[in-house]
């Protein structure tokens, strides 16, 4: 009977998103408790029990079906984030808010589900060539074009993660290293573009040396190459009209310490709650960078602070297994998934929560420029909970349904 | 060869894998650099580090008197603040001995304190004084986590005490400020009485804070990030009143000569602004005006005097013969009678199994004298002809059985009998015209307040608008330094010139004429109006009232005089009411004042006697 259970019940995937759950309620307790923002903890308890449900309904929703509807979805959700774009509601600068009969959410969340799906989705069709441009260029379109959509409202994090389940995705479907080069090339060359005109070269000769090693033939690799000079410069003439909130951030991520009192403080700010923490950590509720508030909006983009100062290393590191552990699992899943839909759409997953822990933790200890995008299952915030418990819910689903073609 | 790899291969697997136990292996080695070998240098500078929001009390606003003349001020108050978390308890006793505060209730303040949060400064001990301060600036480096904060506390620079007037702060209580926690925080004073109360909001500003930050030893280092952050606090807007505090002193002296018990209320009638009102025994207001001691507190509600009660806006007695004002209004308006219509008093009137007695017998009287000389046969007749409803109805026109609307203080309706109130308090049919002829001259269930009082004068002295009383004319915003009116509402009794004018003839003829009832209260070179009234009282000696106005043509100020247990209105009211006037017309007494006490004239309403057949 326990076997059988064991079988068809992903425990484990489920015990730690409980886990990553239920921390990350005691840190939003935390972080909001005498800040004024008392009933965030409240609706954030409201939304993972909404994102419990969502996770079970996942976890029994037909394979099939979800095969099926994937691309309907994935419509909808577009012509959604178009809406959103053009009307919805701007929240820090950024018309992510999607406000409907007064119930808040953020559509970006659940494009990332949906591209996942209709990914995974074409690339298991039996009549998708895998030699075929053209479906290359398909593949990464059904990414690209949510990606752009949230881009233009802008969100640069978003963004950034769209491609971090890219290209996993391609490279579990078996693309060769010159098709990530191309991809990478582009990113690469972007990034560089941000830092002066030094930067942008020495990523310039990166991404070419990365093509040249790569190359299966001239032509390709030279439109590679042409491809990412283009976009670098482009990104160039774009960072000049992004928002100053996220110019700033941009350009203070390269030293910090040199302005700790404009928008690097946060980042000094959370390396010393973090720092200060300790082995065992300064005890619940009682971290004083936490409590006195020195880190803004720490509930959604700097969770990690509050684990780190108030459970110390030990709280912390006992966080980062977690993730460790679901990703680990998760990769197993993927391989052991016989149905190729199930198996994309699991390493996809993967992708996703990776990026997000690097990203966020990585900023929160001062590794990473500050994107704004929430660490999985701690943030505060709705939909990217509900989303992210649902992501665990389809992982569920596909281990239960591992031996199904 | 767009794709060079099987799907899923074993190969990309292990890749993957590698790839997140890479990532993860260098976010743990960064929490260990951090966590692990920084602890010791970031846990300094989070230390160091370490911001205090300190909270910069606004100065709360200012009242003055309708000329200008400040009368309720602030000063300085000291408070000893604590910060939980760094507070050594090893430090107890030393704190408990230079506060002077015994070990269990410290550690209960500390206690309370925590509960509102451990890294904030609560306050310990209030308005300490400044031996007390000294000695703590003294030990402060030893005493961490103490320091303290200056607040303002009310200073009243003038003679008057106008204590239900301006009212008092009182510490928030915690269901309060649970409600408006917004704002306060634990031991903060609110204003719960007078317009302290009342303009609360107004008078509070807004709080400011200043950042700064502190090292371990919980010193202040300096402002945080240049004070970018600070907040300055926002003054309170002053309220602009329309007492004259040079007569609310006046009032208050006569009333503490005499030793009455009981209020006199005086308002401009042209537009409703109170020029005094008090209400007496009282307290000196200073008292109150920081943080109150529970024993004085205690003191003040126990006291059997009820110096806290407000006697001018929440009594309510019987107005007696001052009420009969109110039926001629009716009677006349309504063309029940007119100026000729006369009856013979003959000292007392039958009705029933019941006489009701007057105490002279008047003979024949119209309105006007039935008025000047209170004859009470002529009211007991009328009634009977003019009707409950009537009766009610102009009642209600002059405001009574209802509130004011006043800034002043916590006030009451009143009562005011219709046949809807009696037949629901004894059932219908249970009840007699005869509870009627008390009604006419001002007695029985019939009850009022000073304030109602001195408003019904001041519509008689106006020719029938009912004022809304207040004493808050304007509020001077500190923000845009713009002085901002405050609207008052003004209604009509709705009665015609001509009958005002009759009805006015009648109040002058008390004051003025022989054989008045209101012969005392005449103020040399000034002609006024008026009307005694005797409220009976079950338990012990009457109440006396007076209410009237002057100058006569062009009222400037009309007052009520309600004093209990003291026996005739026209005795002992109409002279206090007669000084009230003349200090606030000519802005000094004319004359000496008065020795208390005269000895009683003539006497305005005699006992209801009832014989009971039964």
């Amino acid at each position: 009977m326990l076997e059988h259970f064991r079988e068809y019940f992903d425990y484990k995937a489920f015990l730690i998103c409980v886990a990553l759950v239920g921390l990350g309620l005691l840190s939003v307790y935390s972080a909001t408790f005498d800040v004024g923002a008392a009933s965030a903890f409240e609706k954030q308890v409201v939304w993972a029990g909404i994102g419990l449900l969502g996770m079970l309904v996942a976890a029994f929703f037909p394979i099939r079906a979800l095969h099926r509807i994937a691309f309907p979805v994935y419509f909808a959700t577009l012509a959604v984030l178009l809406i959103v774009l053009i009307v919805g509601k701007t929240i820090s600068g950024s018309r992510s808010w999607f406000a409907v009969g007064g119930i808040g959410g953020q559509p970006s969340e659940f494009a990332k589900l949906a591209a996942i799906i209709a990914l995974a989705s074409f690339l298991a069709r039996t009549t998708t060539s895998l030699s075929s441009v053209k479906h290359l260029l398909i593949a990464i379109s059904i990414v690209v074009a949510p990606m752009i959509l949230i881009l233009a409202q802008p969100d640069l994090g978003t963004t950034v993660v769209f491609f971090a389940m890219l290209l996993p995705v391609l490279y579990w479907a078996g693309a060769s290293n010159f098709v990530l080069a191309a991809i990478i090339a582009p990113i690469l060359a972007a990034a560089g573009a941000l830092f002066g005109t030094l930067t942008f070269l020495v990523t310039l000769l990166v991404s070419g040396a990365l093509l040249y090693i790569t190359r299966q033939n001239r032509f390709a690799a030279a439109v590679a190459f042409a491809l990412t000079l283009a976009i670098g410069l482009s990104v160039q003439a774009v960072y000049e009209r992004l928002p100053g909130y996220q110019q700033k951030r941009i350009s203070t991520f390269l030293n910090p310490e040199l302005d700790p009192k404009g928008a690097g403080y946060n980042v000094v700010q959370s390396k010393v709650a973090i720092g200060s923490g300790g082995f065992l950590g300064k005890g619940y509720l009682q971290g004083t960078q936490t409590q006195l508030n020195f880190i803004p909006e720490q509930w959604t983009d700097f969770i990690f602070c509050v684990p780190g100062e108030e459970f110390g290393f030990l709280g912390a590191s006992i966080v980062l297994t977690l993730f460790i552990a679901l990703l680990l699992h998760s990769i197993k899943v993927a391989s052991l998934s016989k149905n190729k839909f199930a198996s994309a759409a699991a390493i996809g997953i993967t992708g996703i929560f990776t990026i997000h822990v690097l990203i966020n933790v990585g900023m929160s200890m001062g590794l990473l420029p500050v994107i704004g995008i929430p660490l999985p299952f701690l943030s505060y915030g709705g939909s990217a909970l509900i989303a992210n418990m649902v992501m665990v819910g389809l992982l569920m689903n596909f281990y239960a349904n591992r031996k199904e073609h | 060869m767009i794709y060079d790899e099987q799907f899923g291969s074993p190969q990309r697997r292990k890749a993957l894998t590698a790839i997140v136990l890479v990532i993860f292996g260098v976010l743990l080695l960064r929490l260990y650099q951090l966590q692990l070998l920084y602890h010791g240098e970031l846990d300094k500078k989070s230390e160091e580090n370490s911001v205090r929001a300190l909270i910069k009390e606004p100065i709360r606003g200012y009242m003055f008197d309708r000329n200008g003349k400040l009368i309720v001020d602030v000063g300085p108050s000291y408070s000893i603040t604590l910060v939980p978390f760094e507070f050594d308890k090893a430090n107890q006793a030393l704190l408990s001995s230079i506060l002077k505060l015994d070990l269990q209730t410290l550690e209960e303040r500390i206690a309370r304190a925590r509960t509102y949060s451990p890294f904030l400064p609560s306050r310990i001990k209030r308005d300490i004084d400044l031996r007390t301060l000294a000695s703590i600036e003294e030990t402060l480096p030893v005493l961490r986590g103490i320091s303290y904060e200056i607040e303002s506390k009310r200073v009243y620079p003038t003679a008057a005490h106008a204590s239900h007037l301006f009212g008092y702060r009182r510490e928030i209580s915690d269901a309060q400020l649970a409600q408006v926690s917004d704002f306060y925080r634990q031991g903060d004073l609110v204003g719960i009485a007078g317009l302290e109360a009342r303009y609360e909001p107004v008078l509070r500003g807004e709080k400011g804070y200043e950042f700064v930050s502190v090292n371990a030893k919980g010193q202040i280092i300096g402002s945080f990030e240049d004070g970018k952050r600070d907040i300055t606090a926002r003054e309170g807007f002053d309220l602009l009143l329309s007492i004259d505090v040079g007569l609310q002193a006046f009032a208050e002296s006569l009333m503490t000569l005499n030793n009455y018990t009981g209020a006199i209320v005086a308002i401009d009638p042209t537009n409703g602004g109170i020029l005094a009102q008090v209400s007496k025994p009282d307290f000196d207001p200073s008292i109150l005006s920081g943080v109150t001691p529970a024993e004085l507190w205690l003191q003040l509600q126990s006291d059997p005097a009820k110096p806290l009660f407000n006697r001018a806006t929440l009594t309510r007695y019987p107005p007696g013969s001052t009420f009969k004002m109110v039926l001629a209004a009716a009677a006349l308006q309504e063309g029940i009678i007119d100026e000729n219509y006369r009856i013979r008093c003959t000292g007392g009137f039958r009705f029933g199994d019941r006489v009701f007695k007057d105490l002279h017998v008047h003979g024949s009287v119209n309105i006007v004298e039935a008025i000047q000389r209170s004859c009470n046969v002529f009211f007991y007749q009328l009634i009977l002809r003019v009707g409950f409803d009537k009766w009610t109805e102009y009642g209600r026109r002059f405001g009574f059985g209802q509130m004011t609307g006043t800034d002043t203080g916590e006030e009451t309706a009143g009562l005011l009998p219709s046949a809807a109130y009696y037949d629901s308090r004894y059932g219908k049919g249970k009840w007699t015209q005869g509870f009627l002829i008390s009604l006419a001259i001002g007695q029985g269930e019939v009850g009022v307040s000073p304030l109602q009082m001195a408003r019904y004068a001041a519509a008689l002295a106006n020719g029938g608008t009912l004022l809304q009383p207040h004493a808050v004319q304007s509020i001077r915003n500190k923000q845009t330094n713009k002085v901002e009116e405050v609207p008052h509402d003004t209604g009509s009794v709705g009665l015609s010139p001509d009958i005002m004018a009759l009805i006015r003839e009648g109040l002058q003829r008390v004051v003025q004429a022989p054989g008045g009832t209101g012969g005392l209260a005449r103020i040399p070179g000034i002609i006024s109006g008026g009307k005694t009234g005797t409220a009976e009282n079950p338990h012990g000696e009457d109440h006396a009232w007076y209410v009237g106005f002057a100058p006569f043509d062009n009222p400037k100020i009309a007052v009520a005089v309600m004093l209990e247990n003291s026996g005739f209105g026209g005795a002992k009211a109409a002279p206090l009411a007669g000084l009230v006037v003349e200090r606030y017309i000519y802005g000094e007494l004319r004359r000496n004042l008065p020795k208390p006490a005269p000895t009683p004239v003539k006497r305005d309403t005699v006992r209801v006697i009832t014989h009971n057949v039964r």
